[in-house]
């Protein structure tokens, strides 16, 4: 087995811990960054990472532990059901505006909301880039099972160019789907006039601070912000998009965040469900597929062993496969740990599984997402100029993911590139 | 006209595992004590499946497979990350009549072959694993419902019978574990394609289900759903008996709405009052 | 009476089938018995138990190479006790499917057929035959059971087959079980002086199944002390 190296002379990317660590518990890696506030996002951004503690074991293992034990549920229950009831209409309005994508979580989500806890749910999807068919149906299914929806899909043009700027700059993908996701909601509660808005678990399940759990209410930081000029979406600021990209503040209105007076005004407040009801994605598979007809995945996602986690979206693919390129860590690790923390899989499985399938190249959808990825001359007239290869190849992008390997992460010989670290040459941990 | 019931057990490790389109597997007991409860109840044959042997590289299931043959006198088919010929050897050893194979197959057909030479075609069930795809054709499937193969499954269930497969055993990854019914026109375009006797497996959330696959022509019915929810249901295992922080919280409630449970007698009876006879309830044991 | 030995069995193995669960039926009922290839121990067991799946030519290639046909034919021929299952009641026959002419041990007259494609109806046959189906004494024969490892089975009760093949035996008088398939009767059990045979597995056909390897252990203790 190769010594661990922690060589000094290794630079270290994006801020990272140099040493890399396994959780003990989990497969999860001290590399995985936590959630970034997208909009200051920039190449030189360096991230904060999931904190292990003295034993080893990460911020999200503890939270699962808080879960199953430390947590009065009943009582957090009581917290949800006296938050309805402050909020229910009974004039035939809508109560509450829920975000959601209709995979299994909000299947779950706005099926319990309505028949448990008798709520009016207007429901809102951020569209994915490219809708995979199973996703489609299945989002189409959660909406005949009963409930209102508004589906906002974004200027393809601009969603194209910004995810470009965003894998270029940031080998993000998925970055404008984020911003989307996370600025559709509180607009369409100023919309339509619902400041109670739910979403599922809290991110903190997976690995943010454990203060961030500790109350239901979204992080303020992650959705408002004033200085527009200055944010910057796909690593660029909105200053230098609307200079040099052929783009205009029009056109950037989905992705920006909602006014926060507006939002303090009109007192909108963002909750988890996840803080009032103990959140099992495995169990809200059962409830979609028992109670809405959602449907797995015909194939397995690339990268992963799944076929019922976040499957609606052709790019999460390659979001995954970028992941593992700057951390180390794909959708396999992802998944397993989750997993292991719900106690639905072992440790010993976990660390088969991401060994089989971590970091596997997105084949299915490549090309598709080369295409999406490039901007031809005739479409970006403007943008087009501003890159080198304004059309994405498999080649062109294989180099670029080459500048985003942390040399302390990745070593490279003459089969490849190799990780240095995997969680499968560990010393099995007593579990 | 004679037919066959078999309770199909999942296992992972030590568990019993169930899932829906072979995917979030729960642990429902082990896998002894259903297998048990099954024999006792007038299964025709016994289905062990493992459903992590080809992600570890490893047959951990002879072990169980040994103690059920120690104890328990009705066919047993033992199949899950079988590659090779001492792999097939050993779980006869160890108790095993049949074994199904399947990703080794596709991935070298002539193995079948091989397999059928060696052992004798009626050991060899060939497992085809399918999914419905928008044409109206069937994919099948390897690797417990994971990897697509591109190969018709009609097709391919022909292929395998020319190359020595003595059996075969099709399920519907669409319909298995949501309790919608079998896929009967999957079933019956491969009962039609060919001489074997087919198993059908998939679906069955009712007594009245089983007796409609075996209609189409099917010579057997495996099923898992609709069984064992019941049996964990009523059996619930000591928590102790299950490594640590494994999740049992399901188990207060195991269950699928669209599953009616149901019994082996019972399931038995029903099939027996439409002129399809199965093993007879043992008298004793 | 004098304390004898427990009788032992032999289970031939050459090469192929379910040796190990015909082991366990054995120890299941106190029968001991042993697996074994040696053409010694078949001559010097009490009883030989001749199981076996897949094809004949290949079994009795099998079976001469390792000396065991001779074998089994001098057991058979001084009258020890000779319990066939599957393939290896199939092999007691003089000769093989009308089509191939592979000889058998030529243990007992007769022949071995194959299930044709359709039944008396015309409806399709799918062969192998696979499942559980009954087993029945042939008309007017009720004492053909006595004495045999059956005696304690009822008329009719259902054991478990799997083969594509069955024997058809020259002599009628052998054929003291019969099943149907497809609507086509055929023999699913022959006895003839001290060699026994049955299409279907015993050690898998459940209780009903070991009842008669606790039958056919009860009778060789029988035999035991009888011959003293």
């Amino acid at each position: 087995m190769a010594l661990p190296e922690v060589s000094e002379h290794l630079e270290v990317k994006y801020g990272l811990p140099r040493q890399v660590k396994f959780c003990t518990r989990c497969v999860i890696s001290n590399q995985r960054p936590n959630s970034t506030v997208e909009y200051r996002h920039t190449s030189e951004s360096k991230k904060q990472t999931i904190h292990f503690d003295a034993e080893g074991v990460c911020d999200a293992c503890r939270f699962a532990e808080r879960k199953r034990t430390g947590i009065d549920w009943a009582e957090r229950e009581r917290q949800l059901i006296e938050l309805c009831d402050r909020y229910r209409r009974h004039d035939g309005a809508y109560d509450c505006l829920l975000p959601g994508s209709g995979g299994k979580d909000s299947f779950y989500a706005a099926h319990v909301l309505k028949h448990k806890y008798g709520m009016h749910p207007l429901t809102v999807t951020w569209a994915p880039h490219i809708y995979t068919d199973w996703g489609w149906r299945n989002h189409r299914a959660w909406v005949h099972a009963g409930f209102d929806n508004y589906l906002c899909t974004p200027n393809g043009r601009v969603h194209r160019l910004l995810t470009r700027l965003a894998v270029e700059k940031l080998f993000h993908p998925f970055q404008p789907f984020i911003f989307g996701q996370k600025a559709l909601a509180p607009k369409m509660a100023l919309l339509f006039d619902l400041p109670l808005v739910f979403y599922g678990e809290n991110e903190a399940e997976y690995g943010n601070p454990l203060s961030d759990t500790q109350t239901a209410l979204r992080g303020e930081s992650y959705y408002s912000a004033t200085a527009i000029p200055d944010l910057h979406l796909g690593g660029t600021s909105v200053r230098q998009l609307e200079a040099d990209y052929g783009l205009d503040r029009n056109d950037l209105q989905p992705y920006l965040p909602a006014n926060p007076e507006a939002l303090s005004e009109r007192g909108v407040q963002v909750h988890y469900l996840g803080h009032y009801l103990r959140w099992h994605p495995q169990s809200c598979y059962y409830y979609a597929v028992e109670h809405g007809g959602f449907q797995a995945s015909p194939e397995r996602t690339s990268g992963t062993y799944s076929k019922y986690n976040s499957i609606d979206d052709r790019i999460d693919d390659f979001h995954y496969w970028t992941t593992y390129i700057k951390f180390g860590i794909g959708r396999a690790t992802y998944d397993a740990s989750q997993e292991i923390r719900s106690g639905d899989i072992t440790r010993e499985e976990g660390v088969a599984l991401v060994r089989r399938f971590d970091g596997e190249w997105p084949e299915r959808f490549a090309q598709e997402i080369f295409d999406y990825l490039s901007l031809p001359e005739k479409e970006f007239p403007v943008a087009s100029q501003r890159f080198e290869r304004p059309l994405m190849t498999l080649d062109s992008f294989l180099e670029l993911a080459d500048g985003f390997r942390s040399p302390h992460l990745w070593r490279r010989d003459a089969d490849g590139w190799t990780l240095r670290h995997r969680v499968w040459d560990e010393p099995a941990a007593g579990r | 006209m004679i037919t066959r019931v078999i309770p199909r057990l999942d296992v992972k490790g030590p568990n019993l595992v169930k899932g829906v389109h072979l995917e979030g597997l729960r642990v429902l007991g082990k896998p002894e004590m259903f297998a048990r409860h099954y024999y006792q109840q007038g299964a025709d044959e016994l289905l062990f499946v493992d459903v992590v042997a080809s992600l570890y590289g490893r047959n951990s299931i002879l072990d169980l497979v040994e103690r059920t043959a120690n104890e328990i006198f009705i066919p047993l088919s033992v199949g899950g990350g079988l590659r090779s010929l001492d792999d097939i050897r050993a779980v006869l050893r160890a108790g095993a009549d049949k074994v199904t194979l399947n990703t080794a197959a596709v991935r070298r057909p002539e193995f079948i072959s091989e397999a059928a030479r060696h052992f004798g075609s009626s050991t060899i069930v060939i497992s085809i694993e399918a999914i419905r795809r928008n044409d109206g054709g069937y994919e099948a499937y390897t690797d417990n419902g994971r990897e697509k193969t591109g190969l018709d499954a009609v097709s391919w269930a022909v292929q395998a019978v020319e190359l020595g497969a003595g059996e075969l055993l099709v399920t519907s990854i669409d319909r298995e574990g949501t309790g919608r019914g079998y896929d009967l026109e999957l079933t019956e375009r491969i009962v039609r394609a060919v001489p074997v006797p087919v198993i059908a497996c998939g679906g069955a959330g009712s007594v009245e289900h089983v007796a409609q696959v075996l209609e189409t022509g099917a010579a057997a019915a495996a099923l898992a759903s609709l069984l064992h929810y019941n049996v964990a249901r009523r059996s619930r295992a000591e928590p102790s008996e299950f490594s640590p922080h494994i999740n049992l919280a399901h188990l207060d409630q195991p269950g699928f709405a669209k599953v009616q449970d149901a019994e082996l007698p019972e399931l038995k009876a029903h099939l027996a009052a439409r002129g399809m006879a199965s093993r007879p309830l043992p008298a004793h044991v | 009476m004098s304390e004898l030995p427990p009788p032992r069995a032999a289970i031939v193995d050459y090469g192929t089938g379910n040796l190990y669960n015909v082991s366990r039926a054995c120890q299941h009922v106190g029968l001991e018995a042993a697996i074994t290839t040696s053409p010694e121990e078949v001559l010097s067991a009490d009883a030989v138990i001749l199981p076996g799946v897949g094809s004949m030519p290949e079994a009795m290639r099998s079976l001469e190479q390792n000396g065991l046909s001779d074998a089994l034919k001098t057991v058979a021929g001084r009258g020890t006790p000779l319990l066939g299952i599957c393939l290896g009641m199939q092999l007691l026959m003089e000769e093989g499917s009308e089509f191939t002419r592979h000889a058998g041990l030529g243990i007992l007259p007769g022949s071995v057929a194959r299930f044709p494609d359709k039944g008396t109806d015309g409806a399709e046959l799918k062969v192998p035959h696979i499942g559980w189906n009954a087993v029945g004494r042939p008309p007017g024969s009720s004492g053909a059971w006595r004495d045999t490892p059956l005696e304690a089975t009822p008329d009719g009760e259902y054991m478990y087959f799997v083969h594509s093949y069955h024997v058809v035996p020259a002599n009628t008088e052998s054929v003291v079980g019969v099943s149907r398939y497809g609507g086509i009767e055929f023999c699913s059990v022959v006895s003839a002086g001290a060699v026994f045979g049955c299409q279907f597995h015993p050690e898998r056909s459940g209780s009903q199944g070991l009842r008669i390897y606790r039958e056919f252990s009860r009778l060789l203790v029988s035999r035991q002390h009888s011959s003293f």
